[in-house]
């Protein structure tokens, strides 16, 4: 059991490390590209070559990858996460400021999915079959399908320009950071009512179920307390993919309403070619995607023996 | 089940159609614009309206629709092509090679590919990549992106095939391992992947309208749906119809992939895995992974 988890997890910090090298390579393909941006910045257009040079050779731009990735990787760790070419502060600096934001987005997205699948696929399931359970597949298909940034404009639409009830750019207060939350909610929430429909389903057609029936049970008591507790494997699997894949809702989002958070910086440091502020951005995309793999995955095995069971090939 | 595919079919078949005959369906030229009919509502001449240079929306919808089209079908058909040989190539070949190929995949897979793709196009930023336009940064980084899903799919049903007894039957025949692989294997293959990018197609015109919309894909004035949306959000006060229909538009036609990627869940694993589970313990979880990396990919 115990080797399970530290094989994950080495497994988990195996694939960081790659997907760091694999990253930080890739940025820094084209070589003097920073040295270039930092000699502009400094003297304006009129960077000539030597100054270039000399900038790439005080920031060890022309050390081999390897070297270059291990210094940038041990500055890393101790929290130097390099100067954004973009801002000129040092990254720590604009972490700190910008991910509480997208924590917070984060984390309000995933607990409005969490409530609004079980609500549709509980009512759905209580339903089975009817105008209501047809009607919410209706729903969680049209919800899984609407870009967010449509539903963003849409949410904007009708609560900022019709209404009046919330600004239509900036957060303020706790009601600015409703429509941010629908907005990436909404797709997480209608996958994950599919989830929970579908599993519910089959659950009800296992041999407890029937069991249940001939108990004398209703179906609703069986639906609640003998089929409920089996969705839980496949509705953690998938809430943690979908959790993650909220970060590309939230960099849309931030945009969309104006809150300075990494996923707004991620797109400026790419327009602006900060390809400082571009590796800090993805360590730290790769770290969260990957450390909530592993939290799913040791959920999923403390929740389900079986799955402690090491696979033998 | 007999009925489904027409109902299921047509709404894709629709966005298809009228990629391929847009230049027949625009009434003006998308780029044209007219500063005498700026923001002008729905009329005869401007069916739609027109945006804020005067372009007339109808037609920069159809044109949308074939951005789009064109857009994904040639990263769909270069992201499976790719997928396809290093998958198979890797569960083939097996061995230490496999390894690494697999372990290139996960990482791949490690993010979202949208992640990647921006990534990407931030790679491509630099002034080493200048000689691209930022349509093929677009195309080159989503390519990037999208493959590994069907290197994964690929290799498993590869490992799988590789188990059942005709394969070695052929072997024993005398067969070349190339004869194997593109008469007895590929078929297999190809099917689980086209089946599985007919269904993907709606998440890729999805990522080239976040890209657009973002500013990093399509970019003016070719008209885009992701492009034109955003265009509009500055003028949603004066006439929300500029955000409106676009994203209808958009919506319409990832619903209409969509339903076809729940047509193809419903019958789960293809029979060729299907049959690979039944025989032997190792090929039955090849066939798991297959589904897995399936569900895992659609979600």
């Amino acid at each position: 059991m115990q080797r399970m988890f530290m094989r994950r997890t080495g497994l988990a910090v195996l694939l960081m490390l790659a997907a760091t090298a694999l990253t930080f390579a890739l940025v820094s393909a084209a070589p003097g590209n920073v040295a270039a941006l930092i000699a502009e910045r400094a003297a304006g257009p009129g960077a000539d070559g030597p100054m270039i040079a000399r900038i790439a050779e005080e920031l060890g731009l022309n050390d081999p990858l390897p070297v270059r990735y291990l210094r940038w990787l041990g500055a890393a760790l101790t929290g130097d996460f390099g100067i954004s070419l973009r801002t000129g502060k040092p990254m720590s600096e604009e972490f700190a400021t910008r991910i509480p934001k997208t924590l917070a987005l984060l984390a309000g997205g995933g607990v409005l999915a969490l409530l609004l699948s079980l609500v549709m696929g509980l009512a759905g399931a209580v339903s089975n079959g009817g105008v209501l359970d047809r009607l919410l597949h209706g729903v969680a298909l049209v919800g899984a399908s609407t870009p967010n940034f449509f539903v963003a404009a849409m949410l904007t639409i009708v609560f900022s320009v019709m209404l009046g009830w919330v600004p239509t750019f900036g957060v303020a207060g706790f009601t600015s950071w409703l429509l941010p939350w629908i907005t990436i909610a909404l797709f997480p929430g209608s996958v994950l009512s599919r989830v929970v429909r579908v599993n519910l389903q089959e659950a009800m057609s296992r041999p407890f179920a029937t069991t249940g029936f001939a108990k004398g049970l209703t179906r609703r008591a069986v639906l609640f307390r003998e089929a409920l507790p089996n969705i839980l494997i496949p509705y953690m699997t998938t809430f943690g993919a979908q959790f993650t894949l909220m970060m590309i809702g939230a960099i849309v989002v931030e945009r969309v309403f104006g809150l300075n958070g990494i996923g707004a910086f991620f797109i400026e440091a790419i327009r602006f070619r900060d390809f400082i502020g571009m590796q800090a951005v993805l360590l730290l995309f790769v770290v969260f995607f990957v450390s909530v793999n592993l939290i799913v995955d040791i959920a999923a095995m403390l929740a389900d023996p079986r799955l402690r069971r090491p696979r033998r090939a | 089940m007999k009925s489904w595919p027409w109902a299921i079919l047509t709404p894709a078949l629709i966005f298809v159609l009228i990629g391929i005959f847009a230049p027949l369906l625009m009434t003006h030229d998308p780029t044209k614009q007219d500063y005498s009919a700026i923001l002008s509502p729905s009329s005869w001449s401007h069916w739609l309206g027109t945006d804020y240079l005067g372009r007339d929306m109808y037609s920069r919808i159809i044109g949308g629709a074939r951005t789009s089209l064109v857009a994904m079908v040639v990263v769909l058909l270069a992201a499976l092509i790719i997928g396809v040989v290093i998958g198979s190539f890797a569960g083939y070949i097996g061995g230490r090679t496999e390894l690494v190929l697999i372990s290139i995949i996960d990482i791949a897979l490690a993010l979202p590919s949208l992640i990647i793709a921006l990534a990407l196009i931030g790679v491509f930023s630099g002034e080493a990549w200048s000689w691209m336009s930022d349509y093929w940064k677009m195309i080159i980084a989503l390519t990037l992106a999208w493959w590994a899903n069907y290197a994964r799919m690929s290799r498993a049903v590869v490992v799988a095939e590789l188990q059942q007894p005709y394969i070695e039957a052929a072997r024993v025949m005398g067969a070349s391992h190339m004869w194997i692989f593109t008469r007895h294997i590929l078929p297999h293959v190809l099917g689980l992947v086209v089946v599985y990018a007919s269904a993907d197609a709606g998440a890729l015109v999805l990522a080239i309208a976040t890209l657009s919309f973002l500013g990093l894909g399509v970019a003016p004035p070719t008209p885009e749906w992701g492009q034109m949306l955003v265009d509009g959000m500055s003028y949603i006060e004066d006439n929300p119809a500029l955000v409106i229909i676009p994203g209808l538009a958009l919506t319409a036609v990832v619903v209409s992939f969509n339903l076809l990627g729940e047509a193809f869940a419903l019958q789960k694993v293809p029979k060729a895995v299907r049959g690979g589970l039944l025989r032997r313990k190792k090929s039955a979880r090849a066939g798991e992974e297959t589904a897995r990396a399936a569900t895992e990919a659609k979600a």
